[in-house]
């Protein structure tokens, strides 16, 4: 299924700034939340065909978010999720991954425009 | 107990052999010599006179004497060599070293086969004359027991016959005793060993910082090995394990400390990035040739700085043994694909030609698409640096038995042979480069930090003034298919469901 609408859950505001703006360019529907809970809300009122999961993240963690996105499930089924992270090899990450993650990705070496290669190959 | 010294010494054998040798040939030459100019002496055959004679005699023997050593050293090595190895297996103390079988002079003629009988022949017997497991004094067994200082005895068919709680040792799928920690893959213990009863009698062996779980585990410990063989013993292999988990975790700490450090400078350089790559695809249409080539110094300049990062925290996480592979089937061009606009980019801006080569035909490979996108990078990083202005670069693929082999060639300032040697050690750069090219001396250590852990190797050819290349291998995919399939797709995964000290461990970096 091609992926129309993303949910970038990231509280870094350049980087979140960044993605948003590549991805409505390239046309997709974009919402952007900035702390865990506020993520997690979202997650849970809109169905997303793409969610872009920071880890560490205030309030609460990118793996809590996918433990509870995890929880619901009718929610995951149809919602892919990429974790974007400058933490690599570590813990959490691979929890998160394992926690039915469909990509993981480290942001400084992914730019808009590899982004959106990515996400074109998920869909 | 004097009656032993009593007997004459084996291994003084070779030595009056020798000297026997010596007197006889020369006594006998000395007489030959002395015979035949005598004869025509009298015969006036020649006229040197019976003073001429001796000291003709003299000379004779004194320049065959020269002779004769050198050829019964040669002639006589074999012998030589086989006393010595009867010596060492009887057991009889000696400070010479075993006699080698491999030898280059061996191979050919049975005299290898002859060496290797002799010493199977001592190992056959110990097998025989070997006492069941040894059996421990009660203060001895008592003392080893509440040392925290791990100690294991091994046979000579290296099974655990003693181990004392302190030491790393788990029951096996058999429910035998074994190790139960991570060796260094290209020198665990059970290739130290093969190497060692093949060739010695006596050998000892050490390794640092060995740790029996992964990093992040519950009551991980860290130890310092020491191990000492000894042929014929009734505890053939006794290993020690000191742990130094307090002396290392600070330094575990340090790693965390460079992680985030890596972490907070990727931020900044996520949006550089970002920014820059937003800038250009959005500038593109109005920004000159000037401009835009102005841009791309700065997209160059922000991958290397990224590349640096990379660099500097896969060395920490190497050296500390922290380095991960996530080995999965590639394919060489694709992996190269995900590197190419920024080495294309890199290249150009500084004035070198990049081409590349590599056919669609090769074999798919078992390797971690990142790091190996992180080794070409840094080679042709490095080519870049050590080449001309308007250079060419050559990056070529092609399969070799078992690898898929990819080099990086370029035609820039080489370097002599014995710069070679230290290449890829941590933090070397020969005079020449430090006079001439700035960096730090730690990419080709990373590269081959990575290239051995996916258990291929790195090596360089160069030719000063002329140009180098950089060669490394990966394992062709359906060589270590079955090993990767056994372990869900996940080195993590190889390693956790690992049972023993050796499996699975070429999979985990460093």
């Amino acid at each position: 299924m091609p992926i129309k609408t993303i949910l970038v859950i990231e509280d870094d505001r350049f980087i979140g700034e960044m993605y948003v703006r590549s991805l409505k360019k390239a046309g997709y529907e974009v919402d952007w939340m900035v702390g865990g809970n506020d993520g997690l809300i979202a997650a849970r009122n809109k169905k997303y065909d793409l969610i872009l999961l920071d880890i560490m993240l205030p309030e609460r963690r990118g793996s809590e978010i996918m433990d509870a996105l995890r929880g619901d499930k009718d929610l995951i089924p149809g919602t892919k999720v990429i974790i974007i992270t400058n933490f690599e090899q570590d813990e959490e990450s691979r929890m998160a991954m394992e926690s039915g993650a469909d990509a993981y990705l480290i942001k400084a070496e992914i730019t808009p425009k590899k982004l959106l290669d990515v996400i074109a190959n998920l869909g | 107990m004097a009656e032993p010294f009593n007997k004459p010494l084996m291994r003084d054998y070779w030595a009056k052999y020798r000297w026997r040798t010596y007197v006889i040939i020369t006594t006998a030459q000395a007489a030959t010599m002395f015979v035949i100019i005598g004869v025509m002496e009298l015969f006036g055959i020649v006229h040197v006179g019976w003073i001429g004679l001796l000291i003709a005699t003299l000379l004779a023997s004194l320049a065959l004497n020269l002779v004769t050593v050198t050829l019964v050293h040669i002639i006589g090595r074999p012998f030589r060599d086989l006393v010595q190895a009867i010596v060492l297996v009887a057991g009889e103390p000696t400070s010479a070293s075993p006699p080698n079988p491999n030898h280059y002079e061996y191979d050919n003629d049975g005299f290898k086969e002859i060496l290797q009988t002799v010493y199977e022949l001592a190992a056959r017997e110990t097998k025989i004359e070997q006492p069941p497991a040894p059996t421990l004094d009660a203060t001895v067994q008592a003392g080893l027991a509440n040392m925290n200082t791990g100690i294991v005895f091994m046979d000579g068919d290296m099974n655990i016959t003693y181990y004392n709680e302190a030491a790393p040792v788990q029951p096996d799928t058999d429910g035998k005793p074994a190790l139960a920690v991570y060796f260094p893959e290209d020198d665990t213990l059970e290739k130290w060993l093969t190497k060692t009863v093949q060739n010695k009698l006596t050998a000892d062996h050490q390794w640092t910082r060995v740790a029996d779980r992964l990093p992040g585990e519950k009551d991980r410990r860290i130890f310092d090995i020491a191990a000492s063989y000894s042929k014929k013993s009734s505890a053939e292999t006794v290993i020690v394990f000191l742990n130094r988990t307090h002396d290392y975790m600070p330094e575990e700490d340090d790693l965390d400390f460079i992680s985030f450090a890596a972490h907070e400078l990727r931020g900044p350089i996520t949006v550089i990035r970002g920014y820059l790559d937003v800038l250009a695809d959005e500038l593109q249409p109005v920004l000159h040739n000037d401009q835009s080539e102005l841009m791309e110094r700065l997209i160059v300049a922000s991958n290397r700085l990224n590349s640096y990062i990379n660099n500097i925290l896969n060395a920490a996480r190497y050296d500390r043994r922290h380095l991960k592979l996530h080995l999965s089937e590639e394919n060489v061009q694709q992996i190269y694909d995900q590197i190419a606009d920024d080495m294309q980019m890199r290249a150009s801006t500084q004035n070198r030609v990049l081409v590349t080569d590599i056919p669609p035909t090769l074999p798919t490979v078992a390797a971690d698409a990142n790091s190996i996108g992180e080794v070409i990078g840094n080679l042709i990083d490095n080519a870049i640096k050590y080449s001309n202005e308007g250079g060419l670069i050559h990056v070529v693929a092609r399969p070799t038995p078992g690898f898929v082999e990819v080099s990086v060639t370029d035609r820039g300032i080489g370097m002599p042979n014995n710069v070679i040697a230290n290449l890829f050690h941590k933090f070397y750069r020969s005079h020449r480069s430090r006079e001439t090219v700035a960096g730090t001396g730690i990419g080709l250590y990373i590269c081959k930090a990575i290239v051995s852990s996916h258990g291929g190797s790195i090596t360089a050819r160069s030719v000063e003034n002329e140009g180098s290349t950089f060669s490394f291998t990966i394992p062709i995919y359906d060589t270590v298919a079955d090993k990767i399939k056994a372990g869900n797709n996940s080195n993590l995964a190889l390693i956790e469901h690992g049972s023993g000290w050796i499996k699975n461990h070429s999979m985990y970096r460093g």
